[in-house]
């Protein structure tokens, strides 16, 4: 059993592509994030949990053994196929995990939930030898520290920013990046200087081998290009035009950056990928939402392009190259697409991903802040209210673009971040709010309070709070496969 | 921010339908905090606001459900439309495509929405003159043959909007009071104090304050 089992795919190849078995663009089969490398390739159903916590041997063996022999076949097509890991699967552990804590810690949990709204789980603490992304398990002896609030310096020691500089561009420099230790870096935040490089690498679109970056980057943009020789011209026929009509109602929509999206020349890379993104995934299509998410990948590439001094949202993008512009649009391509074969599910029809989602979401608040859940009970607001668009677009409606990007350094560093860690990173947002919300005292007050967050001044320090909240939550319900055999 | 205050006497749940950039959205922010803008973000499932006017001396409360236009949020959006005692079908007079398309939100109320719901028909952007491509009697006309009230709106410059949402609160509210004194006493809901809710879906703040929720 291989993910590779499928033959690579030629160059323009229309028959290729549009590919027998099972892994046809656009399937509704859920898929295991691109942005890694599969970790394991069990049959569905005879993943032995007592393995699991192998699980980091069993991917540095893989990776051993295959070097970067992954990024051969990098087209998201091979990626998604055989992979059997489903979302299904991971939320089912985690439910019934969950259940266990339940148990466990029901009675604690409300009392602290009682005394504090805050929070009802305890937290890891820096005295905890592993920092966030590590991924040391806990073992079976582990009890909660007492909890004690993360705190973040902020005024940064430049130093310190100069050595993990440092550290990211001897990671970069190769001959082969070691992936396991990029990923721990970029954990806690990927410096400016080597973003574009370390997410195209994190994302899987890149080589870890240096010499075989260029090369791989020439094709995979000659490839882009091909797709749009051959399918942009389809736009204006009867059967496409409504997707395409869809793209371009929504790109000038798009106000995150509103200098940058007014510009023509933005707003038709913006329409290019999008269209061909859509018509390559036909079980989903394009979903509105889905422009967001290009984004960050668009902006980021961009500003290796930009001086300094120049905000990006200012930039006049027609003063680059063309050739540079082709570029920034063909990796902004892949990388999106690579993020989106991990959360398909979100967008195919009924979008059972984010169904799936919103609801473990309820379960693990109703874990973890009880009065919170109570008073969104008793109001009748459900979570699917607020919830649906901070899984739709990732919460990128709910956060300022920049913290969404350093959400991204984290999200891409993890296992299958855009769809399993984003679910605890939701959970730490919400329950962040939870004094707020339960001094609104009715639904009208509470929902309006939530589609309206007081976001708009967040900074880095405040992402890096919500990620070490959600990495403790992580770490109670879903990576700890061990609670579960031991009470078995 | 929405009305906060508590004190109404009707609660009604109403939502804003049609196609993907018709100016749902807008609507809904002119009228309920006199916003208008002209890059607006596309609604990402269901938003959600509240305004309270008043008919006949009564406060009528406006819950009013904003969703996205486009097709595959239909399967989220339609769970919205459960309970609701008016819907506002919007469609934008200078893109005669968002008018053709009234018939299948039609289809949607009809397969989705209880029987009496009160609906609405809004061609929005009345401002763009020059623009129009849906002939005010043609609307008129479609909108008559399908016992739909009619109205033809500018969230930009203001026109009608006002009028267009207490119109159909008003609509709704006659047949809700005289619904009352046909068959006042045997109410399911029998308020104890002159309050009535219409609003039924069990799933959403559907009640007003004592009353305890969720409870249909």
């Amino acid at each position: 059993m291989s993910a590779f089992s499928n033959e690579p795919l030629k160059d323009g190849n229309k028959g290729g592509f549009w590919k027998k078995g099972s892994g046809f663009p656009g399937s509704i089969k859920p898929v295991y994030g691109a942005q890694h490398p599969p970790l394991q390739m069990m049959p569905r159903g005879k993943e032995d949990r007592s393995k699991s916590s192998n699980k980091k041997d069993a991917f540095q063996d893989f990776e051993n053994k295959t070097s970067d022999a992954w990024d051969d076949g990098d087209d998201d097509l091979l990626v998604m196929a055989n992979i059997q890991m489903s979302l299904r699967d991971v939320q089912s552990t985690a439910k019934a995990v969950m259940e266990n804590h339940s148990k466990q810690f029901s009675a604690q949990n409300q009392q602290n939930a009682i005394k504090d709204h805050v929070t009802a789980v305890p937290s890891a603490t820096s005295s905890h030898g592993a920092g966030p992304g590590v991924g040391v398990r806990l073992n079976s002896g582990w009890r909660p520290p007492k909890s004690t609030p993360i705190r973040y310096t902020k005024d940064v020691v430049p130093d310190r920013e100069a050595t993990k500089l440092e550290k990211f561009r001897s990671v970069l420099a190769g001959p082969n990046t070691d992936l396991d230790e990029l990923r721990k870096l970029s954990w806690s935040g990927i410096p400016k200087a080597v973003r574009a490089t370390a997410w195209k690498i994190l994302s899987g679109y890149l080589p870890a081998s240096v010499d075989r970056r260029e090369p791989t980057l020439q094709r995979k943009r000659h490839e882009y290009f091909s797709f749009i020789e051959q399918y942009y011209d389809t736009r204006h026929q009867e059967m496409h035009q409504d997707t395409f009509r869809q793209i371009l109602k929504d790109i000038p929509r798009m106000t995150s950056l509103a200098h940058l999206f007014q510009q023509q020349v933005v707003q038709e890379i913006f329409e290019r990928i999008l269209y061909i993104w859509a018509i390559r995934h036909p079980a989903s299509g394009y979903v509105q939402g889905i422009n967001d998410l290009v984004t960050p990948f668009f902006v980021v590439f961009l500003s290796e392009f930009i001086e300094n001094d120049v905000e990006s949202e200012n930039f006049e993008v027609s003063q680059l190259p063309k050739e540079t512009l082709n570029t920034i649009e063909a990796d902004s391509f892949w990388c999106t697409s690579k993020l989106l074969d991990g959360i398909q599910d979100n967008y195919t029809f009924a979008q059972p991903g984010i169904q799936m989602k919103v609801s473990a979401l309820q379960e693990l608040v109703k874990r973890i802040d009880v009065p919170l859940y109570k008073h969104l009970e008793e109001q009748c607001v459900e979570f699917l209210q607020f919830s649906f668009r901070w899984m739709n677009n990732l919460l990128m409606r709910e956060i300022p673009l920049r913290c969404t990007i350093r959400l991204w350094d984290t999200y891409q560093a993890e296992e299958n971040g855009f769809a399993d860690f984003h679910l605890y990173v939701c959970a730490a947002f919400l329950v962040r709010f939870t004094q707020d919300i339960l001094r609104e005292h009715d639904f009208q007050g509470i929902l309006m309070f939530l589609q309206n967050l007081p976001t708009h001044h967040w900074q880095n320090e405040e992402i890096g709070e919500l990620l070490a909240e959600a990495f403790k939550l992580k770490y109670m319900f879903a990576d700890a496969p061990n609670h579960l055999s031991k009470k078995k | 921010m929405g009305t906060k205050d508590d004190e109404y006497d009707y609660l009604f749940k109403v939502v804003l339908i049609g196609d993907s950039g018709v100016g749902k959205s807008n609507l809904l922010s002119r009228f309920t905090r006199n916003e208008f803008n002209l890059e607006s973000k596309s609604t990402i499932g269901v938003e959600f606001a509240t305004r309270s006017i008043q008919v006949d001396g009564k406060t009528i409360k406006a819950q009013i459900w904003d969703t996205a236009g486009q097709e595959r949020y239909r399967a989220i959006t339609s769970a919205y439309y459960r309970g609701a005692v008016g819907a506002l079908l919007v469609y934008d007079i200078a893109k005669h495509l968002t008018y053709e398309n009234v018939e299948r939100w039609l289809k949607e109320l009809r397969d989705h929405a209880d029987n009496n719901i009160v609906i609405m028909l809004v061609g929005n952007k009345s401002d763009l003159r020059h623009l129009r491509a849906v002939p005010t009697d043609e609307a008129k006309a479609f909108a008559e043959k399908n016992n739909l009230s009619f109205i033809e709106t500018s969230a930009l410059d203001s026109t009608n909007v006002e009028t267009a949402f207490q119109n159909i609160l008003t609509e709704i509210y006659k047949i809700v009071s005289q619904k009352q004194i046909r068959d006042s006493p045997d109410d399911d809901n029998s308020p104890s104090n002159n309050v009535q809710t219409i609003h039924v879906a069990p799933t959403d703040n559907a009640a007003p304050r004592q009353q305890k929720c969720c409870s249909v």
